[in-house]
């Protein structure tokens, strides 16, 4: 066998670009379809290939790093800056949300009154659910800073507590705002308010469930004595996107809930 | 004859307790009965937990990755998707196979979606 005489990470040959963009294309055309002719057929199938390819791709990924030991530190700094950009990118799609958010309030127009909020819509009272969501976003920051705190100082029983913490108050978090979804006294059909409300919050929450998987992911990986003291990157990644959808949550609050009531 | 062994409290300012063995009085009901056996079975249970859970859920797992790191780090040639066994490979199979499937009913059906049909 060749062996390298670099740090890098020359990756093997990978099916699973490929399988991705088909599963892609699959699912959004399945979307089209689904819209125009009724059929989910194309688009399920779609999502299955894509969850397929995800959790092949990443099951790859750990092999490479946690059993062959490809993630030396140039390599892991790659990958730092690679999560950076991705929730860089992330950034920029919420502030696109926002700035509609912010366009159709700042002046409301004649169609809507004239204010914001436009007539006949029922606001949510921030300083109900939306302030307990906060108050549980909050803590999970605390829990999930507990459990970085905990695997740099080698304490396995509490990297597991504080994650599973992390992990119940993402799904509580969920749990509260479906209920929301459910109890609200407007849709997103209700004009540009129910738009604004629901794709910027409908998105945030998707990113709530996809941030609680990445903890789970992070948590069966920590039982299986995967992650050390030094090397967790990981980790780090899921606690990075964590942070990033608390502040997004922070922003939406102060935005939409409070200030736009 | 049920007796059991009681420590008294020991007085102020001394640090001697006594050791007093006391004969308790037969339970007379069934009530009474019931719940000395439900206790006795509570008392089993938590000595049984507190020496088979030596941690806090979940149990404690062997740690596999040594074993792990030996398979994945084996010259047989094969990549890091078929490295595993057997069930990558089916899984591989079934993925792709998907994909396959998938490019085919795409075209047809975005085909099928973008032709006039012809009305009888």
């Amino acid at each position: 066998m060749a062996h390298q005489a670099h740090a890098y990470h020359m990756v093997d040959p990978s099916p699973w670009p490929l399988t991705g963009a088909v599963g892609a294309l699959l699912m959004t055309s399945g979307l089209a379809i689904w819209f125009h002719f009724h059929s989910m057929t194309l688009m399920t199938l779609g999502l299955i290939l894509l969850l397929l390819t995800m959790y092949q791709w990443w099951r790859d990924i750990i092999r490479e790093g946690t059993f062959q030991g490809h993630h030396t530190p140039p390599v892991q700094k790659g990958l730092r800056y690679g999560m950076i950009l991705f929730i860089t990118s992330e950034v920029f799609f919420f502030l696109g949300f926002f700035w509609a958010f912010y366009h159709s309030s700042l002046a409301p127009t004649p169609e809507l009154g004239g204010c914001w909020p436009p007539t006949g819509i029922t606001t949510l009272d921030p300083f109900e659910v939306p302030l307990l969501n906060t108050a549980v976003l909050l803590a999970s920051g605390v829990t999930v800073t507990w459990a970085h705190h905990s695997i740099m100082e080698g304490e396995r029983k509490q990297t597991i507590q504080s994650l599973a913490l992390t992990i119940i108050l993402g799904l509580y978090f969920t749990a509260l705002q479906a209920m929301e979804y459910y109890e609200a006294p407007f849709t997103i059909a209700d004009g540009v308010y129910g738009s604004t409300f629901f794709v910027a919050t409908g998105f945030h929450g998707l990113h709530v469930i996809i941030g609680s998987t990445f903890l789970a992911v992070c948590f069966l990986r920590q039982i299986q004595y995967h992650f050390t003291s030094e090397h967790h990157f990981g980790f780090e990644a899921a606690a990075w996107y964590w942070h990033f959808v608390d502040v997004v949550w922070l922003f939406l609050y102060v935005s939409i809930y409070w200030w736009g009531s | 004859m049920r007796l059991i062994l009681r420590q008294t409290r020991a007085e102020e300012g001394s640090d001697i307790s006594v050791l007093v063995l006391v004969r308790l009085p037969e339970p007379h009901d069934l009530k009474e009965k019931s719940f000395i056996t439900m206790f006795r079975h509570l008392r089993t249970l938590q000595q049984f937990s507190r020496r088979t859970v030596s941690s806090s859920a979940p149990r404690q797992l062997e740690n596999k990755v040594p074993g792990k790191q030996k398979i994945f780090q084996e010259d047989n040639g094969l990549p890091i998707h078929l490295k595993g066994g057997v069930t990558d490979a089916l899984l591989y199979r079934a993925t792709m196979a998907l994909t396959v499937f998938g490019c085919g009913y795409v075209v047809y059906t975005l085909l099928d979606a973008a032709l006039p049909k012809k009305k009888n």
